[in-house]
């Protein structure tokens, strides 16, 4: 996790960011690996109600705007950030398809108050892969077909990842239990499991 | 060419979906975007009285609230959710004061975010006066209707009781399902180059297009449905749904783009769902085990107003060498909203009943279920009296038995126990699908760089089918996948087909092979050369063309060219189970191991063994997948999943993923599937039968009889919980 003396205070309103559109060429640029990276979204709609000023980190990215405070983590990364990658199963933190990264930590982005990311760091799928191609946990998902549809590979993507730094995928069975929070419908438990334990030894436990 | 049999290769798209770049319906972005949010009916029947909008029109970023008012003019057409292509069926909520189902929107509030939708929704209020209703088939008020007509027979089944050695007499009770795909079912409308395109996660992107004009009085043309990705289908994605034409309609009202994302408590009563049956099975054996004769009753419940029918009679008479038959199905009417398919719709249900009868047929006899299914194998149809076109349902049962230690097995319930105390059962049943086919139109064009394009009739829902596309173009045309580009789902690029009944792979893989062979004629006649072993576009880059292009129109077996018409005009056209010289079906049988904990009843299904005939395996690995998916489903059937009807509001009581209870990483053992991998020609040029439904068909039904020879125990409903075994 990054001292918070680095972070770079990043202040710009929102009033700036739909004026000049730089939310979309920030969002565009603010992904470690441009080429691919997600096209960032057009200009979401202004923000009713009651505001609340957020500025935090996206992806490795100073990211500062206003947003309603009625919204969630999910719904500024997908609506306003144009981050479309994490995904909206339930909205009731009982599927998991929406898991991003939280100052390290795996959370249902559809649970958390945007408001909550407010001088944190937050990963989404977008901000995963490495310079020189894919993150060791996608490659293993290509490997062993852990997905059909693909809906829920983000999310099981995401908290793949942090079961294995948490130091919990030393057995199939505990990779399981550790990955009952994200359901997937079409059925691909198996390649999931076997792919976690084939990348789980080229990511460093945190 | 002989078509390749060993193709594994990753998943077509994994890439972009493990990136997280694949865009499914709601992740399409636009500019000036408006959300909107559904109000539901808080009532199962009656009529609306009046809705105050007042307050949610004070509600900042509210733009307008749209009631029955604004709607009335969209016509329920024969493509209305629950119509299933019957006229004057069907309904399409918010064009009259009037509500026919809990849960079904009578308002619809659109704002600038989703924050201001989802307050605005909550601020509506609607006054109604209700009416009696029944929301379940065993209710007083529900309404049973007579046997529905053309019920399978042959020879005389009741005469043959009279004679038999042996006898079972069991009825087997099926729940409400809900499919639960979890990509949200969302309607995104939008305007692009003068047409109204429809985004919607679908099975049926052609419905988007010709079945909204339809209900929209507008030309099919200034329609276009877009489903590249859809996030999972099962059958509950396979048309308009309640909020398709009311979102629509909102865009075109407003002239801006308009995204209603329906929150997953309300698509347990707006979208479709496996409807809740009961089956009778009575079988009938000689003294060996020669199945004499079955007959075979079912009730299912319908919504009042739907044109869905019951067919779980069609495939039981065709599993074994019945002697006689005689089915019969009805219906009873229920004030829900409309059931539907949801995988191996009618095949599932049906699968648990009679094949955990034959189980206890078995018992009966004193017989291994193994033997009385092979004893009883045929290779005819005993309805119809023709043979199939393939069947390696014996072959499935052989191989299954040897890799999954069969031989372990006792007719002594609780016999086998584990080293932690755990009782071991061992349970075996067997399924089959028809293996279906549709027409195609395809357009596929080879550029000299080497890039491939086809446009192709079908949709991607996490089955394959772009993989199993593919697999035709890389056999045929050795392209690189690297350099495929693969346009279905989108009635901009292709007439779409409803993507269902594993008709899928059956019609897109000989659409896209066809396609590829007549490229490669082509190409021969341009270079006046057979073709060498050389790269394709290497060959066709030496005739200084920048591409080639073919266009393919594939008419399945059995039908005309008249089909093709049928598909542009976005009407569903099949065929199957019966061609002219033969049936087809893809078949499978399931091994299940299941380990009881005594002391609570808890069971766990650690390991499953399916062995399928689907014809040719078009890429094992992503074969694979899908039969372990038809397995998980088979578990969540077995073991957890009922939707809970509350008979006196009319609703499900558990709409949400944590009481509406699936599978999860924990529940899930070994799953090892096997092949049979005989290509099947006779039935189309890729030899494919099928196989996303067959993979779940019989798999509940093994883990049922796995738990019986644990316990002893004969449960006859699903899903079996704890509280059936202390
Ligand atoms: S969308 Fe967040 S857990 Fe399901
Ligand atoms: S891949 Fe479809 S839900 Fe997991």
């Amino acid at each position: 996790m990054p001292d918070p003396q680095d972070r770079q205070p990043f202040d710009l309103t929102r009033r700036q960011v739909l004026e000049t559109g730089t939310i979309a060429s920030l969002t565009g640029a603010m992904l470690p690996t441009a080429g691919l990276a997600q096209q960032a979204g057009p200009q979401p709609s202004p923000e009713n109600g009651m505001t609340v000023h957020l500025s935090f980190r996206v992806n490795g990215r100073p990211t500062a705007l206003d947003i309603d405070a009625r919204a969630s983590l999910l719904d500024l990364l997908r609506e306003r950030l144009g981050l479309v990658g994490a995904k909206k199963g339930c909205d009731h933190g009982q599927c998991g398809a929406c898991t991003v990264h939280m100052d390290n930590r795996r959370v249902a982005s559809c649970l958390t108050m945007a408001a909550k990311a407010d001088g944190r760091d937050v990963t989404t799928i977008e901000g995963i892969a490495r310079a020189n191609g894919l993150h060791p946990m996608q490659q293993a998902f290509i490997d062993h077909d852990a997905l059909q549809c693909g809906y829920c590979t983000p999310g099981q993507i995401m908290a793949a990842i942090a079961c294995v730094k948490e130091g919990h995928a030393s057995t199939p069975e505990q990779i399981k239990e550790y990955m009952s929070g994200n359901i997937c419908r079409c059925g691909a438990y198996v390649g999931i499991v076997a792919a976690i334990e084939q990348a789980a030894p080229q990511i460093e436990r945190s | 060419m002989t078509p390749n049999r060993n193709a594994d290769r990753p998943r077509i798209d994994a890439h972009e979906k493990v990136l997280g770049r694949a865009l499914y319906a709601a992740d399409q972005p636009f500019p000036g975007l408006l959300h909107a949010m559904t109000v539901p009916a808080t009532i199962a029947k009656g009529r609306i009285l009046s809705i105050d909008t007042a307050a949610a029109l004070q509600v900042p970023g509210v733009v307008r609230v749209f009631t029955h008012d604004d709607f009335s003019q969209i016509r329920t057409t024969p493509a209305a959710r629950g119509a299933y292509g019957q006229p004057g069926k069907g309904h399409q909520p918010m064009t009259a004061p009037q509500v026919r189902h809990r849960g079904e929107p009578v308002a619809l509030v659109v704002a600038e975010t989703l924050e201001a939708a989802v307050e605005g929704a909550e601020a509506v209020t609607v006054r109604y006066a209700e009416e009696s209703f029944s929301a379940r088939m065993d209710d007083d008020l529900a309404g049973p209707e007579p046997e529905a007509a053309g019920q399978l027979a042959s020879g005389d089944a009741e005469a043959a009781f009279a004679n038999a050695a042996h006898i079972v007499d069991v009825e087997y009770r099926h729940p409400q399902q809900h499919h639960n795909p979890i990509e949200l079912i969302s309607t995104t409308a939008a305007f692009e180059d003068g047409t109204l395109r429809i985004y919607e996660g679908t099975q049926s992107a052609a419905a988007f297009a010709g079945g909204l004009a339809g209900m929209m009085g507008m030309e099919p043309q200034a329609l276009r449905g877009v489903s590249p990705y859809t996030g999972g289908g099962f059958g509950q994605k396979n048309g308009v749904q309640e909020q398709s034409v009311l979102v629509a309609s909102a865009a075109l009202l407003l002239r801006r783009p308009v995204k209603l994302v329906m929150p997953r408590g309300q698509l347990f009563h707006t979208a479709s769902y496996r409807p809740q049956s009961r089956h009778r099975v009575r079988l009938a054996a000689d003294g060996n085990g020669r199945l004499l004769a079955g007959i075979y009753e079912t009730v299912q419940q319908n919504s009042r107003y739907d044109g869905f029918g019951s067919d779980h009679g069609a495939n039981p008479p065709r599993m074994y060498g019945y002697g006689a038959w005689r089915g019969s199905e009805r219906i009873v009417r229920v004030d829900t909203q409309t059931p539907g398919h949801q995988r191996a719709p009618h095949e599932h249900p049906a699968s648990h009943a009679t094949e955990c009868a034959l189980d206890e047929l078995a018992g009966a006899l004193g017989m291994d279920p193994v033997a009385l299914r092979l004893a009883n194998d045929t290779q005819r149809d005993p309805i119809t009296g023709k043979p199939f076109s393939s069947r390696h349902l014996a072959d499935c049962l052989r191989r299954g038995a040897a890799r999954f230690g069969w031989e372990r097995w006792t007719n002594q319930p609780g016999a086998l126990v584990a080293g932690n105390g755990d009782r071991i059962g061992l349970g075996v049943a067997c399924g089959s699908y028809k293996a279906a086919m549709t027409p195609s139109v395809t357009t596929l064009r080879l550029s000299a760089g080497g890039q491939c394009r086809i446009a192709t009739s079908g949709h991607e829902m996490g089955q394959g089918l772009r993989t199993v596309i593919a697999a035709e173009l890389i056999d045929v045309l050795g392209v690189d996948p690297g350099k495929l580009d693969i346009r279905i789902g989108d009635t901009g690029h292709a007439p779409q087909h409803l993507t269902a009944g594993s008709w899928g792979a059956g019609s897109a893989a000989p659409a896209a092979r066809a396609a590829a062979l007549k490229l490669r004629e082509e190409l021969s006649q341009l270079t006046g050369a057979v073709l060498s072993d050389e790269p394709v576009h290497v060959q066709l880059a030496r005739t200084r063309r920048p591409y080639l292009e073919v266009s393919v129109d594939t008419v399945p077996l059995g039908k005309d060219r008249q089909a093709i018409e049928q598909l542009r005009r976005g009407m569903p056209v099949t065929t199957g189970p019966e061609y002219p010289d033969f049936l087809a079906f893809s078949w499978i049988a399931h091994f299940a191991e299941v380990h009881v904990e005594p002391s609570t009843g808890r069971v766990r299904v650690r390991r499953v063994v399916s062995v399928a005939d689907c014809g040719r395996v078009m890429n094992r690995r992503t074969a694979e997948s899908q039969v372990r998916g038809g397995v998980v489903w088979g578990i969540g059937a077995a073991l957890r999943e009922a939707g809970e009807c509350d008979p006196r509001f009319g609703g499900v009581l558990n709409n949400d993923l944590a009481d509406y209870v699936v599978p999860v990483n924990a529940d899930v053992g070994a799953i090892e599937v096997d092949f049979i991998d005989e290509p099947d020609t006779r039935l189309n040029l890729s030899g494919v039968k099928g196989l996303g439904e067959v993979a779940m068909v019989g798999a509940a039904a093994a883990i049922v009889n796995a738990v019986h020879n644990a316990t002893g125990r004969r449960i006859r409903h699903l899903p079996i919980r704890i509280e059936d075994l202390l």
